[in-house]
């Protein structure tokens, strides 16, 4: 198995570079494309600029008949940060925070973190709550898929450190659904190695 | 009338459904896979929804996410546009059990229609002249005696799906013993089903084709007919209309002959009847298309009729809301496929980033097109890339306008088939309206090329 990033890949000037770069976010480009969301009829809205991504997507069903008027729902993607609260001039925005390269990495001192993503597309059912402790491919969730369960597995061992989505909520294939974070003391005790595993 | 359709395709037909939807007051969301991230039609949906990855099988061929996604996104409809799931009853079944409507022909009427071998003789038996074939294909040495009787050369075709996968034309028992298992594992691995039946080959044929809309109460009408005869290795390149092949008589008996033999076999919604028509002028029916077709533009132009529009309509349960006279074919219109392949290099399906893009535009000009500059043209999928469409009053005006429009298209960054339309233009049996299914592949591609820059 190829070896996992370490938070050590990223250099001190480009956590920094991150810092500056979610600050003008929050202040800034956030609250203008919210509004940008808000006036048009589109249910997301996705800009790109370097390696940040911000994805801003109105909840599923909310465009329909308006029958939902939610606020629309923002992720920031940002290398190795905690999921947020950040308050938008115009909503509650959650801004999930994870590596737009797709490997996880943060400041030193904190822990791996992975985001369990959905299988398929349909309504999501909670499984694991936060402070769960999880082996790699545990089932942490469910999507329901006209039916028929889709286990949504834990990417690496550690513990559920966050759940993005609500029981019967719309999720997407592929769509972040909860954060897993590593503990130190579990992969020491060996459980990486896939030797131990077949044992 | 549905009020929000679930868009379960890609490229530029999901792009002309959601044209459709927006004209008609419809909400569209768009089901995309992950390698549809970025396109068009995903970016300007009133909501767009991740259905599963680049492999279409678990994604634009997965009824279940496009059902799911249909679902969890409030939508009361969902448009399979073509190919994909769009011909598959079965599926139809399933939106239906799920209180969906379905934008094509119902259930019953796709699997009605499902196989082709039992299609022709549905349709001959309401009065559509056929060509001699055979039923289909138990094992080898039934398929050998059936080629004997139906006549070499054959053409071994398989009994589900379109677009030449599957089909060879063989001119002796030994070629037929050999391509079968191919033919087999091609329709197999295409359509899920591998069965297969023979016809007779028509040399030199002309493939015309009519579109046809019926609605729940057995009104239809003919919407005149389509010339797509300029094919490589039975793929469609440039389509026409009128037919430069048929008379005005020819072509008016043609197209009543049609309609009448599908309302009779209980045909609903929009579809299309293919014909060979053979160097004297006698059409033999092959094959229904139960679904919007790419050509279909053509229609819409000679017409005036919005034909996703219509389908729409028709499938929500409305009456036609026209009549026989309603229908004009006015002018003349020519389609020119623009694919990503390169046909200097036996066009070979291209990827990469649309660095540059430049739509023509001018009177009777119309391009229905996915494409934008800084597109990532995914490798996954089909090459098409977008459609030419050219109206003039008289074909000669088209022609001007298709050779006008061609020189304006500027694709930087992919390769485009482009040349081979330019070769078209100018190439003699085209300009004389004598081009055959066969000739490109006669000829061969390359040489076709190189003929048309010496003559230019």
């Amino acid at each position: 198995m190829p070896e996992p990033h370490r938070p050590g890949d990223r250099s001190a000037a480009q956590r920094q570079a991150d810092h500056a770069g979610l600050a003008r976010l929050s202040e800034t480009l956030v609250p203008a494309l919210v509004s940008k969301l808000n006036a048009s009829g589109l249910g997301e809205l996705e800009v790109r600029e370097g390696e940040w991504r911000i994805r801003l997507r109105r909840p599923a069903g909310s465009v329909a008949g308006g029958r939902r008027a939610e606020r629309p729902r923002l992720g920031v993607h940002v290398p190795g940060h905690v999921p947020t609260q950040a308050a938008g001039a115009a909503a509650t925005l959650a801004a999930t925070l994870a590596a737009p390269s797709g490997n996880p990495a943060g400041p030193d001192a904190s822990p791996r973190r992975e985001a369990a993503t959905s299988p398929a597309v349909g309504i999501f059912r909670p499984g694991a709550g936060v402070g769960t402790r999880v082996r790699a491919g545990d089932r942490i969730a469910i999507v329901d898929l006209l039916g028929i369960p889709q286990d949504v597995v834990a990417p690496i061992d550690g513990i559920v450190v966050d759940v993005l989505a609500q029981g019967g909520d719309a999720v997407e294939y592929g769509e972040e659904v909860a954060v897993v974070e590593a503990v130190p003391e579990m992969r020491a005790a060996g459980d990486d190695d896939p030797a131990d595993r077949e044992a | 009338m549905v009020s929000r359709i679930l868009i379960a395709n890609r490229g530029e037909i999901a792009l002309r459904v959601l044209r459709a939807c927006r004209t008609l007051g419809i909400e569209a969301v768009v089901a995309y896979s992950e390698a549809d991230r970025a396109s068009l039609p995903a970016m300007l949906a009133d909501e767009a929804i991740c259905i599963g990855p680049a492999d279409a099988r678990r994604s634009y061929l997965s009824a279940p996410a496009i059902i799911s996604a249909a679902l969890v996104t409030g939508c009361d409809a969902i448009h399979p546009g073509y190919g994909f799931l769009s011909e598959d009853d079965a599926f139809a079944d399933a939106v239906r059990a799920h209180g969906l409507t379905f934008i094509g022909p119902p259930a019953n009427v796709l699997e009605r229609f499902a196989s082709k071998e039992e299609t022709r003789r549905l349709l001959a038996a309401h009065g559509l002249p056929t060509i001699p074939g055979s039923g289909l294909l138990l094992d080898e040495a039934q398929a050998l005696e059936d080629a004997e009787r139906v006549g070499y050369p054959v053409l071994v075709k398989p009994s589900a799906g379109g677009g030449g996968k599957g089909m060879r034309m063989v001119r002796s028992p030994r070629e037929l013993a050999a391509v079968l298992p191919i033919c087999r594992s091609e329709a197999k691995a295409g359509f899920g089903d591998d069965s297969l039946y023979l016809e007779r080959w028509l040399e030199d044929n002309r493939h015309v084709e009519v579109q046809v809309a019926v609605d729940r109460f057995g009104h239809g009408v003919h919407l005149w007919e389509r010339d797509c005869s300029v094919q490589r290795r039975h793929q469609k390149i440039l389509e026409e209309s009128p037919s430069p092949a048929m008379t005005p008589a020819g072509r008016l008996e043609l197209a009543e002959r049609a309609i009448k033999a599908v309302v009779a076999a209980g045909y609903e919604n929009v579809g299309t009847l293919e014909f060979l028509v053979d160097n004297d002028g006698n059409a033999y029916f092959i094959e229904i298309n139960c679904r919007i077709q790419v050509e279909h533009p053509l229609t819409e132009v000679l017409t005036g009729i919005d034909l996703v529009a219509t389908q729409i309509r028709i499938a929500s349960g409305e009456p036609l809301g026209f009549n026989q006279e309603d229908v004009p074919q006015r002018g003349h219109a020519i389609e020119f496929r623009i694919n990503a392949e390169d046909p200097a290099h036996e066009f070979r399906p291209g990827a990469g980033t649309i660095e540059r893009l430049n739509i023509p535009g001018g009177p009777g000009v119309r391009f229905d097109s996915h494409a934008y500059t800084g597109y990532e043209v995914p490798p996954y999928y089909d090459s098409l890339l977008g459609k030419l469409i050219v109206w003039g009053p008289t074909r000669e005006t088209a022609i001007a306008r298709g050779r006008a429009a061609l020189n304006e298209l500027v694709v930087e960054g992919v390769v485009t088939n482009a040349a081979i339309h330019r070769a078209l233009l100018s190439s003699q049996p085209f300009l004389d309206g004598k081009f055959t299914t066969n000739l490109l592949d006669r000829v061969g591609a390359a040489a076709f090329l190189a003929g048309a820059e010496r003559a230019g």
